[in-house]
């Protein structure tokens, strides 16, 4: 599968332009006859919550920016996307919101229209947004409900102390609690992030490119430039392991989560690179450690990694349900030694190579619809603010070698960097 | 809006063609074709009429076991391990769904890889071995999954769970297709191979394959199948429940700081009839899935900010809060009405169930308006095309057309539908299926206990907000608050959590 520098795999020809006002426009048409997806991408997430008592706010803002503007009131935003028959929604996540629609591409200009229209004069009174408050505080609770939001609340809590990845994107309880009373910080918060600076338009599908790009000038050209940039304090290195023991009000198998801390995400660094490839070399289906303890000895529901890219430096995570809460230690330890191995000895090459080519056709194989294609891009829009890195990426991780995954294991996978957190359900 | 059409057309169409089999009897051999020039990817689906309803009595969750260790075991070619192997570069595997009524083993590959990948597919479905160390493994997980996750890590699923049993209770129907802790406890591999041998057999098929295949893949695909042994068609049960009387409550009781409610009723409608589109334009109004559409989201979401969404259905919708569209092989000869509310502070619980039945009754006593109506159907025309814009989710769809006996496509049909109902037709549906009179509720919530006396003395239930809201929201909460939900004297049961599933 080796390729050269030159190959793109990314198989849709893209145009990335930037208006004036610093507005990044990335359009990708593709054969999907009459159907078109357009993606909003602000770069700003639950990281960016930098002042004290402000957490879960950029989540909370995506809910706000459904409730209107003077020329399209909520109610009439609703209907119109009613109208259209659009498949609209939003979410937010550590480093970014995404508000994406699905649509007839008859209806591409109407849509940049409204979507232009709220995200340069969004206008909503505070009675909306205090009872917008009561929604959000709504989907906490629905969340709470599962132990893996207990973990991985009390995950983040404990293994940031001065950056903003402390908190979870929902935010701390008692600020969701205290929502209702920032409706002049939230004003502050659209004028500070919501800027064309900031933000990046996708468009997927069936349409032309001359059209939308003219489309999205004439819409898009009146809106001032003025992001600010969040201060976030940068977390100091860690220096011992952390862990604890959280008791979930229910019934659960015990889970078990081992971390590291990672780094930010930079396409040229190969431990960043490497350590996507470790995730599932170490803890994927094919893995020892998931033939051991899942198929064979089946002390454990399930074990998986999840090593993705992060705008600053976050969490490597390895995760696994325990069936016998007697066998924690035991898993924890299997997981550790997992991870050793990867630093003393080189990956055989045919395993490596296999993996190549699975990451390779599991991209090829998820871009059949302008939905599907535009909605894995905004987490490179968000780290890179363009596209040009899929293909870059996807060129890196080619040439990672096994003494480059050796070298990751090393560098990442140590003692003082580890956060630990068992939760234990009430059996 | 041509083109959509003109798309649906060229792709979709289905061809039942005539095999026979090695000793010349003629078999009637279904076959579902969705040819995609363009795909580099080919789907295939194996559709066995069998399901959680075939379930033998004590052995509750045996389809669903069933299907997981042939898509999650060893052949008698490889071992779990090998297959994992094997398919890893490939990036593919395949997996089986048992519903109520439907298994259907799936796969999709690059088409770059059909070669190695398809003998691996054939293998699990043809040659299962049925490994104690597989079947343990994944006994295990069910029993867990009724122990521990349903129970306790999602109160809205669990919820719905709850209703789907209470409404079909002592029919095939009548439990989950995870089964019963019991029934899955009771289940041997002696049980899985018989329920393989009498269910997967050459008679009891129809065959899916979508996007960039050859003619000859076909062929050989058909053929290959035929190598599956000789049985006869599986035959459904009858699904015969009890006319519901009155307003009927179970509440589960489970220290929670939130409430979750559903409710329903059967409806004797299935897709494929006018009349199920006609509902579907009215239910789509009442509560289109995840969509602020929906009235009662505006009602009880958007107006209030008691919850985080509130919706209805027609048709089952499993784990709606993990999917935006429907689910394709769900397909059931027996369908409820359904509304969702997720979960809502527990103080808040009798105003909320009573905002809801209210508005369920105003819907079904004064239907849409002529407004409403042209906006929802004009809403639906275009949702729909998001339904499957995938090649894979439109055989799904394929296959489920051929279930509910549809000629033609569903989809295709419910866009021409929108142009052809009227506002008559769907508030003449309205009366026809819906009611407000007897329904199952149920509701899983802490102190169970006070809220069935609040419920039977029909207790006012005052609501005041933490942050101020319009004026016509107040004066309607006076009519809520006192609206009588008519539930009779020991039409209110509570069960305790570690109860259910049993």
């Amino acid at each position: 599968m080796a390729r050269t520098k030159a190959e793109k795999i990314f198989p849709y020809n893209y145009t990335t332009t930037k208006l004036d006002n610093g507005l990044t426009v990335i359009l990708v048409p593709m054969d999907s006859p009459g159907l078109t997806s357009y993606y909003s991408v602000v770069r700003t997430g639950s990281r960016d919550e930098w002042e004290p008592g402000k957490s879960g706010f950029a989540h909370f803002f995506e809910h706000m920016m459904f409730r209107g503007t003077d020329k399209y009131p909520g109610p009439v935003y609703d209907g119109i996307i009613t109208s259209l028959g659009a498949d609209a929604n939003a979410y937010t996540s550590d480093d970014l919101t995404v508000y994406h629609l699905n649509f007839a591409s008859d209806d591409l200009e109407k849509v940049i229209e409204l979507e232009s229209d709220r995200f340069q004069n969004l206008k909503y009174d505070v009675r909306e947004f205090q009872t917008e408050s009561g929604a959000v505080y709504g989907e906490y609770r629905k969340g709470k409900t599962s132990p893996w939001e207990v973990a991985f609340e009390k995950l983040q809590d404990m293994a940031f102390d001065k950056h903003t990845y402390k908190h979870t994107t929902i935010g701390f309880e008692q600020d969701i609690k205290d929502m209702p009373n920032m409706y002049d910080y939230s004003i502050s918060f659209f004028k500070r992030y919501y800027r064309p600076e900031n933000v990046v338009v996708l468009v997927v599908g069936d349409f032309k490119k001359d059209n939308a790009l003219k489309l999205i000038k004439k819409y898009y050209s009146s809106w001032k430039p003025g992001y600010v940039n969040p201060e976030i304090t940068p977390e100091p290195p860690q220096t011992a392991e952390r862990s604890t023991v959280v008791n979930y009000p229910g019934k659960t198998l015990p889970l078990l989560i081992v971390s590291y801390k990672g780094d930010a995400f930079d396409v040229k660094n190969k431990n960043i690179l490497s350590s996507v490839l470790v995730g599932d070399l170490a803890f994927g289906e094919t893995s020892d450690i998931y033939k051991k303890l899942v198929l064979k000895e089946q002390k454990v529901q399930f074990i998986q990694a999840d090593f993705g890219f992060s705008r600053d430096p976050k969490l490597l995570y390895i995760y696994s349900m325990v069936k016998d809460p007697k066998d924690v230690e035991y898993v924890k330890e299997e997981i550790y030694k997992t991870l050793a191995d990867f630093q003393n000895t080189l990956v055989e090459k045919q395993k490596l190579s296999n993996l190549k080519k699975k990451e390779r056709y599991s991209f090829l194989m998820h871009l059949d619809t302008p939905d599907n294609v535009a909605g894995f891009l905004p987490q490179f829009i968000t780290l890179t603010g363009g596209i040009d890195v899929v293909d870059e990426l996807y060129s890196g991780l080619d040439k990672i070698t096994p003494e480059d995954i050796r070298q990751a294991a090393r560098f990442y996978f140590m003692p003082e960097k580890r956060n630990v957190v068992l939760v234990r359900g009430e059996n | 809006m041509t083109r959509y059409f003109l798309f649906y057309i060229l792709i979709l169409f289905s061809v039942t063609s005539m095999a026979k089999t090695k000793n010349g009897n003629p078999m009637k051999e279904s076959l579902v074709l969705l040819p995609v020039k363009n795909d580099p990817t080919v789907s295939l689906k194996i559709w066995f009429k069998a399901g959680s309803q075939n379930d033998p009595r004590g052995k509750e969750g045996l389809a669903y076991i069933t299907a997981r260790l042939i898509s999650e075991g060893a052949t008698k070619k490889n071992s779990y391990e090998q297959i994992l192997e094997k398919l890893f570069p490939l990036a593919a595997g395949y997996s089986a769904s048992a519903s109520a009524e439907m298994t259907v083993y799936s796969g999709r590959v690059h088409k770059d890889n059909l070669e190695v990948y398809y003998p691996l597919f054939l293998d699990g479905i043809l040659h299962p071995s049925f490994s104690q160390e597989d079947f343990s493994r994944i006994k295990d997980e069910t029993i867990n999954y009724l122990t521990t996750t349903l129970k306790y890590s999602s109160d809205e699923e669990l919820g719905k769970a709850v209703l789907y049993q209470y409404i079909f209770q002592d029919t095939p129907y009548g439990h989950i297709e995870q089964g019963t802790i019991s029934g899955v406890k009771s289940i041997t591999l002696e049980d899985v191979r018989n329920f393989y041998n009498q269910y997967y057999n050459r008679n009891n098929f129809v065959i899916g394959l979508a996007g960039g295949y050859s003619k000859k893949f076909a062929d050989r695909l058909q053929k290959d199948l035929l190598r599956l042994p000789e049985g006869t068609p599986g035959t459904a049960p009858a699904i015969n429940y009890e006319p519901i009387k009155g307003v009927n409550v179970t509440m589960v009781n489970k220290d929670a700081p939130a409430t979750a409610i559903s409710f329903g009723f059967p409806i004797d409608l299935i897709r494929g009839e006018k009349d199920w589109y006609a509902l579907a334009i009215a239910n789509s109004w009442l509560g289109e899935h995840r969509n602020s559409s929906s009235h009662l989201y505006q009602v009880i979401r958007e107006a209030r900010g008691l919850n985080y969404g509130d919706y209805s259905y027609i048709e089952n919708f499993p784990n709606g809060g993990q999917r935006q569209m429907p689910p394709v092989n769900e397909a059931r000869r027996r369908q409820i009405f359904e509304v969702w509310i997720r979960p809502v502070p527990n103080e808040t619980r009798h105003f909320v169930l009573r905002a809801a039945m209210r508005e369920l009754k105003n819907f079904i006593d004064k239907g849409l308006t002529p407004e409403e109506f042209e906006l929802t159907r004009k809403f639906l025309r275009n949702y729909v095309l998001h339904y499957a814009p995938e090649t894979e989710m439109r055989l799904g769809y394929a296959l489920d057309d051929r279930f509910y006996g549809i000629q033609g496509s569903h989809l295709e049909t419910f866009r021409k539908m929108m142009d052809q109902l009227t506002v008559e037709d769907v508030n003449q549906a309205i009366r026809k299926y819906l009611n407000y009179d007897n329904m199952k509720v149920a509701i899983i919530t802490k102190d169970a206990e006070g809220f069935k006396e609040a419920l039977e003395n029909n207790t006012t239930s005052p609501i005041t907000y933490s942050t101020p809201k319009a004026d016509k929201v107040y004066e309607e909460d006076k009519e809520i608050q006192d609206y009588k939900l008519n539930i009779p004297n020991g039409n209110i049961k509570i069960t305790n959590l570690e109860e259910l599933f049993r």
